[in-house]
């Protein structure tokens, strides 16, 4: 039931994740950040089985960072970021106990001045979207995303997209889910939004 | 969640004209019912006149993409030629069969002109890699049922690559409209021997 | 062959369990026969290649050439017996050019039982396996768990009762090579007709001592397809694009250039 929604507008992209960690019928934490930071211009956020989730986003952003600290401090593109996440999803599908891990991922190309968001889910299927999302959230909030999603959308009008579909699964969905953090990446990196 | 070929849906054709090949494929990628990607394209080339296409289970696609890629790219190093239709053929037949007991999820198809003679030449397999050779048409993918139907009644010997553009197309369009999984777009590639034509369709998008 | 790959086995054994099915392999449900005259052999086989209940290819070839005079006719599942039939053709032929000598059909048999009953019954290939060789001339099959049969006449797949009823009715010891072609075919053609798994056309493949192989690809064509009422071509323009992008193929041509003689520098 988390909530992880990625829009991308024409110069960033806004990723919100749910606040709240669950386990069977209890909220146990209602400040849980969903996301991890793999590089400066790479944010991913996850869903999916409770352990695998945190353990896969860290072993994907150590091996980022270990990556750029040996070649000469290049850092990942947005698509080599999604390409080695879903490599790994892709490689854990055929293992004992796969990872049970979907996710988003929000990027920003500096060298083309682009804004990406992919979206990769536990088998390793990827695709690059304007706007996704993983688990129910996507049944509520597709409709209304594809409504008013327009090309030109700048992260305001982003934010304000994003304030509807907030509105809607806080008026649809069945439990709390305590908020979202709201995050944005765009050329100068990656920053928290309070939404008002 | 039971069939691993219709998770994501999706469907390709390819058909034989004189002197030349079409090759086309739907744009959907949903996870089960609901729709995620309207550009996920499914065909890939290999050198300027060979096409290989791919339905299925998109993991796998994707990761038979990348393989192909991989070994053609080899290919060409050692060869200092691009693939022929015939041989990547044999070649998606091999790599598919060496995981026998534990197949990729996916139908491929085959369709090229022979970079010396301009043959042209299609093919599909099963996920097994085990090729089926035809002279007409090839089907794949969640819609191949109906793509059969319409293919055995629209498709019609020799037809020049316009004729052939409108028969290949309107067998796939039609197709995937009855097919919940597939549509969303669509896209086709007719290839004679000095040109590539890649159109994309107008198509309901329901 | 390498060695086959079992890594997407576990993923697969594991996406079962989650309640996935299994793929559907492309299966020839198929009459295959062969029967043996004074002389030589004869095989044969009807085209049709099935996935589940849809006729996955109208005219494939079950035929399958294992050295230039020992040919073999593969029933179950198709990858299968291409793939097998091709890997020992190879071994086969790596085996005559190291003996020097023509192979022979009960080392194809023996090469064939050997790999199959490793795989234990797993790798889906029931083949009738006939040719001439120094010995003369043999028919022989093998089933997918690696048992063997020799016999004058045989039948296999799933048309093979229908075919086995002609062939029990109608075979004799004396048969000319033509009669023995006219029996086998009919074998083919009662599955054809009888049997849902076989279809479309028959082939046959002959083989005689100290002659040649011949093989009748489409022997028999009893289902051709009627000539269509009329065309269903769509006028220009019937379907709307959305956008076109064009690729040139340059074609490089080389032409030999000859000099009368050779340009050198005679100042330096």
């Amino acid at each position: 039931m988390d909530i992880i929604l990625g829009i991308r507008v024409q110069d960033a992209t806004i990723i919100a994740t749910s606040k709240a960690a669950t386990r069977g019928i209890s909220i146990l934490k209602d400040t849980d950040d969903k996301t991890r930071e793999l590089n400066a211009h790479n944010l991913i956020a996850y869903t999916g089985e409770a352990g695998d989730t945190v353990q896969f986003a860290e072993y994907v952003q150590a091996n980022i960072q270990l990556y750029s600290m040996r070649e000469n401090d290049i850092e990942l593109s947005p698509l080599a970021t999604a390409s080695f996440v879903r490599n790994q999803l892709a490689t854990s599908i055929r293992s004992r106990k796969p990872y049970q891990v979907n996710c988003l991922i929000a990027g920003y190309d500096t060298k083309k001045d682009q804004p990406t968001l992919n979206w990769i889910d536990y088998l390793g299927t990827q695709v690059e979207l304007p706007y996704g999302a993983h688990g129910y959230a996507g049944f509520y909030t597709t409709s209304l995303l594809d409504k008013h999603y327009r090309k030109d959308m700048v992260v305001d009008d982003g934010l304000k997209l994003l304030k509807l579909c907030l509105k809607e699964l806080e008026t649809r969905m069945p439990i709390d889910f305590k908020g979202v953090y709201v995050k944005v990446v765009d050329k100068d990196g990656i920053r928290s939004v309070e939404l008002d | 969640m039971s069939d691993p070929f219709s998770i994501n849906g999706g469907s390709a054709v390819a058909m034989v004209g004189k002197d030349c090949i079409a090759i086309a494929s739907d744009l959907r990628l949903g996870n089960q019912s609901l729709g995620v990607s309207n550009n996920f394209e499914k065909i890939f080339g290999f050198g300027d006149k060979c096409f290989l296409g791919l339905t299925g289970l998109a993991t796998d696609v994707l990761t038979l993409k990348e393989t192909f890629r991989f070994k053609t790219n080899l290919y060409k190093l050692r060869e200092e030629r691009s693939i022929e239709p015939e041989t990547l053929a044999n070649l998606v037949s091999s790599t598919l069969y060496e995981r026998r007991f534990g197949p990729y999820f996916v139908s491929p198809i085959v369709a090229g002109l022979g970079h010396k003679d301009n043959k042209p030449f299609i093919c599909g397999f099963d996920s097994i890699g085990c090729i089926d050779f035809a002279k007409d048409f090839i089907v794949s993918g969640t819609a191949s049922d109906q793509l059969y139907g319409m293919c055995e009644s629209l498709y019609e010997p020799d037809l020049e690559p316009e004729q052939l553009f409108e028969t290949i197309s309107q067998a796939l369009l039609n197709a995937v409209d009855r097919d919940a999984l597939s549509g969303w777009g669509a896209v086709v590639y007719i290839v004679t021997k000095d040109k590539v034509v890649k159109r994309v369709l107008k198509t309901r998008q329901d | 062959m390498a060695g086959l790959n079992f890594e997407n086995y576990q993923r697969n054994s594991y996406l079962s369990t989650k309640g996935f099915a299994t793929p559907r392999a492309t299966s020839t449900g198929t009459t295959i026969v062969g029967c043996k005259f004074p002389g030589g052999v004869v095989i044969a086989a009807d085209t049709r290649a099935t996935s589940g209940p849809i006729v996955a290819d109208k005219n494939c070839e079950k035929l399958h050439r294992l050295a230039p005079k020992i040919w073999c006719a593969g029933a179950g599942t198709a990858a299968d017996t291409e793939m097998v039939t091709q890997l020992i053709a190879s071994n086969l032929e790596l085996h005559a050019l190291s003996q020097n000598r023509e192979p022979r059909v009960i080392t194809a048999l023996t090469m064939l039982k050997q790999h199959l009953f490793k795989y234990q019954g797993h790798l889906g290939a029931y083949l009738i396996c006939a040719g001439v060789d120094p010995t003369g001339a043999h028919l022989l099959s093998v089933q997918a768990h690696g048992s063997t049969d020799i016999g004058k006449y045989q039948s296999l797949g799933s048309g093979s009762l229908a075919a086995m009823a002609v062939l029990e009715t109608n075979f004799r010891e004396d048969l000319t090579k033509e009669e023995a072609i006219k029996l086998c075919a009919d074998a083919i053609e009662a599955g054809i007709w009888n049997d849902l798994g076989s279809g479309s056309n028959v082939d046959v493949c002959v083989m005689e001592v100290g002659k040649d192989a011949e093989l009748y690809r489409n022997y028999l064509t009893p289902n051709v397809r009627s000539q269509k009422a009329r065309s269903y071509k769509f006028a220009p323009g019937t379907t709307a694009i959305l956008r076109e992008s064009v690729r040139d193929i340059l074609d490089v041509e080389e032409t030999v250039v000859s000099f009368d003689q050779m340009e050198v520098d005679t100042e330096a």
